[in-house]
C-alpha cells in the first residue's frame, strides 16, 4: 500500500496543489508553444514567393538578350539589376564574380569599341591601386573611381550620384567583353535566388516601423516570455499561500 | 586598495585619451585605448575575485547559497550572456537575417520551459551538480559517472565558442593573429577562474552584467541618433532601420550621412534580411523550427545553467531568479538585432568586403564612426561576456570532475583541500582542451554553442524532465534513454567532423540536413524520452526510497 502511495506522475497528480500546478503548467505550455511555433507555421502557410521589381525587369531583358532581340535599354536594365544584387551583403563571392562578369559584358556591348580599351585600363588601375592603398579615401583611388563612374554610369543608364553608381567601379570585371558560358547559364539562377522572397500580409504589415512578423519574433515574443514566467511565479506563490504550502528548505 | 586603483586609473587616463585617435581601420595594429580599457576591466574582475574568493568547497560549488533573487538573476544573465549572445546573434542575423531570430527565440523561450518544468524542483532536490542529481535520482554510480563526463563535454563544447570570441576580440584589440589571441585570452580567463571560484564568480557576474549591458547599449543610442532614427529606445527605433533595409535607402534619402570609410548611408533593397527563411540565406522553415526547439530544450538541460539554481536559498527564489534572469538577458537580446541591422547598411558597399560576421558588433560601431574609446568599451564588454560564461563553465566542468568523478567515484574520503586541488586541476585540463579546439576555428560562435545545447537537450534534459515528473522512470530507462540520445549526438557530430574533413559519408546530405549539428536535439530529445519511458515500463520499478524522496522533498 505504501509503495502505491509513493508514485508521482505529471499527468496523474494526487494532491490539490499538484493538480493546480499541473493545470497551470499545461496552460502556460500550450500558450508558449502556440505563440512560438504556431505563429511561424502561420507565417509559412500564408507566405508566397514574391519577386523584386529588379527580377521582373531582368527576366524580360535577359530573355531578349538570349534570343538576340536585345536593344540598348535591355542591356542597361540587365546590368542595373545585376548591380542591385551585387549590392546585397549576403551574396556569395563566386556568385558576385559571375554577376561582375555579366555587368562588365553588358557594358562592353553598349560601350563604343574605340574607347573600351580606355575604361578597361581604368578598371585594371583601380584594382591594382586597391592592393596598394591603406585607406579607401586615397585621392588617386577616389579619382579613378570617379572617372569610371563618369564613363560607365551614363552608358548603363545609371545616375552618377546614385548607389548603383557607387557600386559600379568595383562591380566591373577586368576582362570586360568576355562573358563565360558557365556564367551566362548561372546568372538567371543567381538573380532568382537573391530576388525572390517569401512574403505575406504578416511581412508586409508595418507595426512600430517593423515588418510585423519581425517585430513579433524579435521584440514581442521576448516580452511575452517574461510575462509567462512572471505569471507562473505569481500564480505559484498565490497557490502556495492559499493552500498553506510550505516549500522545504534543505 | 581603493586608493591604489584610483591612482592607477588616473595615471592611465591621459594615455587612454590619446589612444582615442588610434583606430582608423577595421583591422590593424595594436589598439592602445581599447587595450587599456580591457586591462582595467579584467583587473577589476580579478580583484573582485580575490576579495570574494571561495573559502571552502561549499563556496566553490554553490557560492554558499547566499545570493539574492535579483543578484542571482543578474548572475544567470551574466553567466548566460556569452560571446554567442554578445557577438554571435548579431553575426547570425547579419548573415542569415530572419533565420538568426530562431536563436533569439530559442535562447529565451527555453527559460519558460526551465522555469515551469524544473527550476523550483531542482532547487528542492538539493544537489550541487547535474551529475549529482542524476546519480541520486537514478540510484546509479554508472549514470553519475557518465553524466559527469557528459557535463564536462558539454561545458567544453560550449566554452569552445567562448574562447573563439575571446580570441577574436583579443586579436582585434592587440592586433595579433587568432591562434595567439586564443592562447593569451584563454590563459587570462583560466587564471581568473582559478583565483575566484564560484563565489567570486557570482559577485563578479553581477559586475560583469552591468559592464556587458552598458557597453552593449551605449553605441546603440549613438548609432540611432547619428543616423537619424528614434534613439530614445533603439530596441524599438531600429524597426524603421529594418524596413529601410527591406525597401532600400537611396543616397538622396540621407545624403549627408556616411560610414567611417566614406560610403553613403545607403543600401539596395534587401528584403532577404527580414523575410522568413529567405532562399538566398540557404536556410529553411524546418531548420528555423528545429533550431528554436533544440535551443529551448538545451537551455533546460545545460549543466551550468541548472547549477545556478543551487546557489539561491529557496525554491521560490530559484523561480523568481529565472524571471529576473530572463529580463536581464532580454535587455541584450532586444539589442543584438540592432547591431546586425546597422551593420547591414554600413557595410553594404562592396568595397567594405566580406567582414568576419562574428565581429560584426564591433565592426558596426567602427563603421558607424563611434568614438574609439566606446568601441573599445564594447570590445571589453564582449570579452566580459565570454569571461563570465567561461568561468561558469569551467567551475561547472571542474565541479563534475572533482565532485562527481573524483569524490563520488574514486575517493569518497577525499579531504576538502584535496577536492579543491582536483577541481583546479580539472579547470586547467579543460582550459587546455578548449584552447586547442578553439584554435581550429570550426564554425560561427553561435553555431558552436548551439552544438552544446543540442547535446544537453539529447542527454541531460530527458533525465531531468522524467526524473522530476515521473517516478516510474528508472535506472534502466535512464540508461537506455541516455544511449539513444548519445547515439543521435554521435551521428550528428560524426557528420559535422566528416564534412569539415572532406569525407563523404553514407546519406551525407540527408543526415547533414535532418541531424544538423546545431539542431539535432529536435529528434534526439524526443527519442531519448520515448526510449526512457518504454524501457522503464518493462523493467524493475524505481525503489520506494527514491519515490518517497520525490514526493516528500521535491513535490511537497
Amino acid at each position: 500500500m505504501e509503495t502505491e502511495e509513493y508514485r508521482i506522475s505529471f499527468f496523474k497528480p494526487t494532491t490539490q496543489q499538484a493538480k493546480k500546478n499541473r493545470t497551470l503548467i499545461v496552460q502556460l505550455f500550450i500558450i508558449w508553444a502556440v505563440a512560438i511555433f504556431g505563429f511561424q507555421i502561420l507565417l509559412k502557410i500564408l507566405e508566397k514567393p514574391v519577386p523584386e521589381e529588379a527580377l521582373i525587369v531582368f527576366s524580360h531583358a535577359w530573355e531578349r538578350i538570349e534570343t538576340g532581340e536585345a536593344t540598348s535599354p535591355d542591356y542597361q536594365a540587365a546590368a542595373r539589376s545585376m548591380l542591385q544584387v551585387m549590392g546585397k551583403t549576403t551574396i556569395e563571392p563566386n556568385e558576385y564574380d559571375a554577376l561582375k562578369d555579366g555587368v562588365g559584358w553588358a557594358l562592353s556591348e553598349l560601350y563604343p569599341d574605340a574607347e573600351l580599351a580606355d575604361i578597361q585600363a581604368d578598371v585594371r588601375n583601380l584594382f591594382r591601386l586597391r592592393e596598394q592603398i591603406t585607406t579607401l579615401q586615397d585621392e588617386r583611388y577616389l579619382e579613378i573611381k570617379e572617372v569610371i563612374i563618369s564613363k560607365a554610369a551614363p552608358v548603363l543608364g545609371i545616375g552618377e550620384n546614385t548607389l548603383l553608381a557607387q557600386i559600379l567601379p568595383v562591380g566591373l570585371d577586368e576582362d570586360l567583353p568576355v562573358l563565360s558560358e558557365e556564367n551566362r547559364i548561372r546568372i538567371p539562377a543567381i538573380m532568382s535566388l537573391y530576388l525572390i522572397h517569401n512574403r505575406s500580409v504578416l511581412t508586409d504589415t508595418i507595426f512600430l516601423g517593423f515588418p510585423f512578423h519581425y517585430f513579433y519574433t524579435s521584440v514581442f515574443l521576448l516580452v511575452f516570455f517574461i510575462g509567462l514566467c512572471w505569471v507562473y511565479c505569481y500564480r505559484t506563490d498565490r497557490l502556495h499561500a492559499r493552500l498553506n504550502f510550505l516549500e522545504q528548505i534543505d | 586598495m581603493k586608493k591604489i586603483c584610483i591612482l592607477i586609473f588616473l595615471s592611465l587616463l591621459p594615455l587612454v585619451t590619446r589612444a582615442a585617435q588610434d583606430i582608423t581601420q577595421l583591422e590593424g595594429s595594436f589598439k592602445v585605448g581599447p587595450a587599456i580599457i580591457l586591462i582595467i576591466i579584467l583587473s577589476s574582475f580579478v580583484l573582485v575575485g580575490i576579495v570574494f574568493r571561495a573559502k571552502d568547497t561549499t563556496d566553490y560549488y554553490a557560492a554558499g547559497r547566499s545570493i539574492s533573487r535579483v543578484g542571482s538573476g543578474m548572475a544567470i544573465a551574466s553567466n548566460w550572456m556569452s560571446a554567442a549572445s554578445f557577438l554571435g546573434m548579431a553575426a547570425l542575423m547579419y548573415g542569415a537575417g530572419y533565420h538568426g531570430l530562431a536563436y533569439v527565440v530559442g535562447w529565451t523561450g527555453g527559460y519558460v520551459l526551465l522555469l515551469i518544468l524544473m527550476a523550483g524542483q531542482i532547487r528542492r532536490y538539493g544537489k550541487y551538480t547535474a551529475a549529482d542529481f542524476i546519480g541520486d535520482r537514478y540510484y546509479s554510480q554508472t549514470l553519475r559517472t557518465i553524466s559527469a563526463v557528459i557535463a564536462i563535454v558539454i561545458s567544453i563544447a560550449y566554452a569552445v565558442g567562448q574562447f573563439g570570441g575571446i580570441g577574436l576580440l583579443f586579436g582585434w584589440v592587440m592586433g595579433i593573429n587568432y591562434p595567439l589571441a586564443v592562447i593569451i585570452g584563454g590563459s587570462v580567463v583560466l587564471l581568473y577562474t582559478l583565483i575566484s571560484g564560484m563565489l567570486g564568480v557570482t559577485k563578479n557576474m553581477q559586475i560583469q552584467y552591468v559592464i556587458i549591458i552598458t557597453s552593449f547599449m551605449v553605441p546603440l543610442f549613438i548609432l540611432t541618433a547619428k543616423y537619424d532614427y528614434f534613439w530614445l529606445l533603439p530596441q524599438i527605433g531600429y524597426g524603421t532601420v529594418v524596413q529601410d533595409i527591406v525597401e532600400g535607402i537611396k543616397i538622396i534619402d540621407k545624403p549627408e550621412l556616411y560610414n567611417s570609410l566614406g560610403h553613403h548611408f545607403a543600401i539596395v533593397p534587401s528584403p532577404e534580411y527580414a523575410m522568413p527563411w529567405d532562399p538566398s540565406t540557404r536556410q529553411t522553415f524546418f531548420q528555423w523550427m528545429a533550431i528554436a526547439f533544440s535551443l529551448m530544450i538545451g537551455t533546460a538541460g545545460l549543466p551550468h545553467v541548472i547549477q545556478r539554481f543551487y546557489v539561491v536559498p529557496k525554491a521560490r527564489d530559484a523561480r523568481w531568479s529565472v524571471v529576473w534572469g530572463l529580463f536581464f538577458i532580454c535587455l541584450l537580446y532586444w539589442s543584438a538585432p540592432v547591431y546586425s541591422a546597422f551593420g547591414k547598411i554600413l557595410s553594404s558597399n562592396p568595397e567594405v568586403g566580406k567582414l568576419a560576421a562574428d565581429a560584426i558588433v564591433v565592426y558596426t560601431a567602427q563603421l558607424g564612426d563611434v568614438n574609439p574609446l566606446i568601441v573599445g568599451l564594447l570590445a571589453a564588454g564582449g570579452v566580459s561576456a565570454a569571461f563570465s560564461t567561461v568561468s561558469g563553465l569551467l567551475v561547472s566542468g571542474s565541479s563534475a570532475f572533482a565532485h562527481d568523478l573524483y569524490v563520488k567515484v574514486i575517493d569518497p574520503e577525499a579531504k576538502p583541500k584535496t577536492q579543491m586541488l582536483i577541481a583546479r586541476l580539472g579547470t586547467v585540463l579543460m582550459a587546455i582542451i578548449i584552447t586547442a579546439i578553439a584554435m581550429a576555428d570550426l564554425a560561427l560562435i553561435a553555431q558552436l554553442v548551439a552544438i552544446a545545447f543540442s547535446m544537453a537537450g539529447c542527454t541531460i534534459f530527458p533525465l531531468f524532465l522524467l526524473g522530476i515528473w515521473w517516478s516510474g522512470s528508472n535506472r534502466a530507462g535512464a540508461k537506455a534513454g541516455l544511449i539513444a540520445g548519445s547515439i543521435v549526438t554521435l551521428i550528428s557530430l560524426t557528420y559535422l567532423i566528416g564534412n569539415r574533413a572532406g569525407w563523404i559519408l553514407p546519406y551525407n546530405d540527408f543526415i547533414t540536413y535532418y541531424l544538423g549539428a546545431w539542431y539535432f536535439a529536435w529528434i534526439g530529445a524526443p527519442l531519448a524520452i520515448a526510449t526512457n519511458i518504454i524501457v522503464s515500463l518493462f523493467t524493475e520499478e524505481t525503489p520506494v526510497a527514491i519515490r518517497k524522496f520525490l514526493i516528500e522533498k521535491v513535490h511537497s
